[in-house]
């Protein structure tokens, strides 16, 4: 494995249902390599997505670390995680998680309208739109820019999410069962979409329960009730 | 347009205070990200949820309209009253009481020499009984209470408003509002134009002279004196038309914000085909109202309206017969020969009838030359008689006029210091209690009364705030808790919490910048068109919403205080964004893990 990108180190999360504990990850740890791809393979319910959104800073462990580039994230400040998941981070979910209200073109510029003050918009808009047209164009969205997420199909719809988490070129790509919601077809087409993206160097960390998918990483974890089966 | 009621320094500091807000919330908007302004006002303003801002803009419409309208018409009421009542006296009173000041015009020299003092004119003032013999023969002779003002014209003319509010001796052509406004030295050289000099203004002019009259005195007698409400038909002015006109007016303006907010909509919604279709339809609307209120036909039209006023029930030239009971320097009444108390009757002219709106002066005061006040009050001076020492002439108050009306308080203290100086120098003027106080102070009571009930009346329309503040509230919690998985995508792309939460601070802020502007609008156009609108609610139902006799006013009084808008209008925008604090707080403080998980 090359030289790692991402690390947990004995990840740990709790969850309280009132009075009662429930641990859902039991001092996990795994490495990341640069450029690789990575598949978590586990039921429903095995803790997969906990781990995903722990590992892109999503959310806090109880008990562990998470390295990212060898810095230690969860002892930074808030901001800094919410900088990196901005610029060195790309999600894609199950359920596309695109907004509603914005067009494709606006949903693939939030990442820079998130980090661009108003004042400074108009220097960069043109740079901006142009680098969100060209990924939309690579992943044949070019003349669906203008649509609203409900016009588009399920296919569609992910893509769209992809383009958004590609568009300000992130170092990692977290994808959580990209394609749990979609048929066949349409599922190997977003899988053919992110080994295309492994293979020009991104790294992705896959997680579904889809072994046939699952297959396609370079290597392959499976999580079972919080813990790994077999360690890297 | 805005001449007579808007206050044009407030609107200075108004504007100065709405730029520097106005620049600070600006320098805000730029160095936040753009995602925020983007977000909200697609919130706000994208498809049928165009519809949430505008109703939730309502109750602060609602408020912003109410607190203008009803601020304006009571401090125009304040300030008419006010101005009344300085119009009948001067901007600082020195009062005698019936004792009486002598050696008056000496210390009124001292006074004038006080920085800041423009003028100063004795007054005699004492309680009379009136008896008038009214020319209907049907009605009995008037007998009424009354206070005696001795002046000198020309001096009294430039001190106040008398002058303004003569009804015989004025200047023709002008109406009530503008003659009570313009300014004292600029109407005095009208009337004096007119032929109204003002130390004339007591004499009897030959046209009023009648048998016996030529060595009367003239007297100038309140309205409310000499005359009797009765219920007369007055013919008034209205524009026909022009009360649809507004509101036809407002709903084309109501129409084009309808459809500024549906662009959004239509634009997304429907494609550009769908936006333009949309837009040439509401724009056709809009344009129909337009067509349709201008098309309106707006005439003047004249119309008798039942209205109670003061008729006066004597004519000019007729005769006052006054009794008054002159005051010895010492306090004594006077007594005739066999001790009773002397009562001294004197036959005036009335030369003038005046009216000024402040009902206590209005139904008391009757104005006479101010030497033959003083012999009715017994202040008159008296030489040597005798073993008996000369008695000096008395005046019961010092009337002054300062160069700015804002320093009446400083000039008052150094009128006290003024008056220890001449008792220093005059000890045989005596300890008198003096009262020496600014118009303000002395008119207090009434003054007082009305603004307590102004700011009663702001303070409880203010209070609809806090319902419009808990609805602000539960649409910002609704909308965040709606928007619950936008905050999470927001979050997992790398917002951060204060700023995905300020987004939602941001909707509550549109949301009173919509109702504020609304409101302050509709308010601004309400004012400004009262007078038609009152006379055309007036005939509508049948009502007579403001009744001239109850109120003294020949229009419902407006003042529009720019600094209480803008006052109106950072309170509610800080409160619709406070209260939306609701909304931010659940989204700032929601983990994106929450919303993200499921569909």
């Amino acid at each position: 494995m090359s030289e790692p990108i991402l690390q947990a180190r004995g990840l740990v999360k709790d969850y309280w249902m009132g009075a009662a504990r429930l641990r859902v990850l039991h001092g996990v740890g795994l490495d990341v390599g640069r450029g690789e791809f990575l598949c978590i393979l586990g039921p429903s319910g095995s803790g997969k997505s906990t781990l995903l959104h722990l590992m892109g800073l999503l959310d806090r462990p109880t008990e562990g670390q998470v390295l990212f580039e060898g810095e230690d994230a969860f002892a930074r400040p808030k901001r800094w995680r919410d900088r990196l998941r901005n610029e060195a981070i790309g999600f894609v979910f199950q359920f596309y998680h695109l907004m509603p209200d914005l067009s494709v073109l606006e949903n693939t510029l939030l990442p820079a309208m998130i980090r661009t003050p108003l004042v400074r918009w108009p220097l960069v808009r043109g740079r901006e739109r142009r680098r969100a047209e060209e990924v939309l164009g690579d992943l044949g969205l070019r003349d669906r820019k203008g649509h609203l997420p409900t016009e588009l199909s399920g296919g569609e719809r992910q893509r769209a999410a992809i383009a958004r988490a590609l568009v300000h070129r992130p170092r990692v790509l977290f994808a959580d069962e990209p394609t749990g919601n979609l048929d066949t077809a349409t599922g190997g087409e977003i899988m053919r979409v992110l080994a295309r993206l492994n293979r020009k160097g991104l790294t992705v960390v896959m997680v579904t329960h889809d072994e046939r998918l699952a297959r396609q990483a370079h290597r392959l974890l499976h999580l079972v009730d919080g813990r790994l089966l077999q360690r890297p | 347009m805005w001449d007579g009621w808007l206050d044009i320094p407030g609107v200075m500091a108004a504007l100065a205070g709405g730029v520097l807000v106005a620049a600070g919330l600006a320098a805000l908007i730029l160095v936040t990200p753009i995602y925020k302004h983007i977000v909200c006002l697609r919130y706000l303003f994208a498809g049928w949820k165009a519809v949430v801002p505008l109703i939730s803009a309502l109750p602060a419409a609602l408020g912003v309209f109410l607190l203008i309208l009803v601020f304006a018409i009571m401090d125009g009421f304040v300030r008419e009253t006010r101005e009344m009542t300085r119009g009948t006296l001067a901007d600082v009173i020195v009062d005698a009481h019936l004792e009486g000041m002598p050696y008056y015009d000496e210390f009124i020299q001292r006074i004038t020499r006080i920085e800041g003092v423009e003028a100063a004119t004795p007054i005699i003032q004492t309680y009379a009984i009136v008896r008038v013999k009214p020319r209907v023969e049907a009605v009995k002779p008037l007998v009424r209470p009354c206070l005696i003002i001795g002046v000198r014209p020309e001096q009294k003319a430039e001190m106040g408003r008398f002058a303004q509010f003569l009804v015989r001796q004025t200047v023709a052509g002008l109406k009530a509002q503008e003659k009570t406004r313009m300014d004292t030295a600029r109407y005095l050289e009208h009337l004096r134009a007119a032929g109204y000099p003002p130390e004339a203004l007591l004499d009897v002019p030959a046209d009023l002279r009648r048998d016996g009259a030529a060595s009367r005195a003239g007297a100038i007698a309140g309205l409310g004196i000499i005359g009797t409400p009765l219920p007369v038909l007055v013919t008034e002015s209205a524009l026909e038309g022009a009360g649809a006109r507004v509101l036809l007016g407002v709903l084309t303006g109501g129409a084009v914000v309808v459809l500024l907010l549906v662009w959004q909509a239509s634009r997304r919604y429907h494609g550009r085909r769908g936006w333009r279709r949309a837009a040439l339809a509401w724009l056709l609307a809009a344009g129909a109202l337009a067509t349709e209120a201008a098309l309106i036909p707006v005439y003047p039209v004249r119309e008798e309206r039942r209205q109670v006023i003061d008729v006066p029930l004597l004519d000019y030239g007729d005769d006052i017969l006054v009794s008054t009971i002159p005051v010895r320097p010492s306090g004594a009444l006077e007594k005739e020969v066999g001790g009773l108390p002397k009562v001294s009757e004197r036959l005036l002219v009335l030369v003038d009838a005046f009216r000024s709106g402040y009902w206590e002066a209005d139904s008391t005061h009757l104005y006479v030359d101010f030497a033959t006040a003083q012999q009715m009050a017994g202040m008159e001076g008296r030489p040597a008689e005798g073993d008996q020492a000369a008695v000096p002439a008395r005046a019961s108050q010092v009337h002054v006029k300062v160069h700015d009306p804002a320093q009446a308080a400083a000039a008052v203290e150094k009128i006290k210091e003024a008056w220890r100086e001449f008792l220093h120098e005059r000890p045989e003027a005596g300890l008198l209690q003096l009262s020496i106080n600014t118009w303000e102070t002395q008119q207090r009571m009434i003054l007082k009364v009305v603004e307590i009930e102004r700011n009663i009346t702001a303070l409880m329309l203010g209070l609809m705030f806090l319902g419009f503040g808990v609805v602000i509230a539960l649409i910002s919690y609704v909308m965040a808790y709606i928007k619950g998985r936008d905050v999470g995508i927001l979050k997992a792309l790398g917002a951060r919490d204060a700023g995905v939460g300020s987004l939602f601070l941001g909707y509550g802020f549109i949301i009173g910048l919509l109702g504020t502007a609304l409101g302050m609008a509709g308010a601004l156009v309400m004012i400004h068109y009262l007078d038609p609108i009152e006379i055309w609610v007036n005939r509508m139902l049948d009502v007579d919403v403001f009744p001239r006799e109850m109120y003294y006013f020949e229009h419902i009084p407006r003042h529009v205080s720019a600094p209480w808008c803008v006052g109106v209008g950072v309170a509610v925008l800080a409160f619709s964004t406070l209260a939306s604090m609701a909304g931010g707080l659940l989204a700032a403080l929601r983990q994106p893990v929450e919303s993200l998980r499921y569909e």
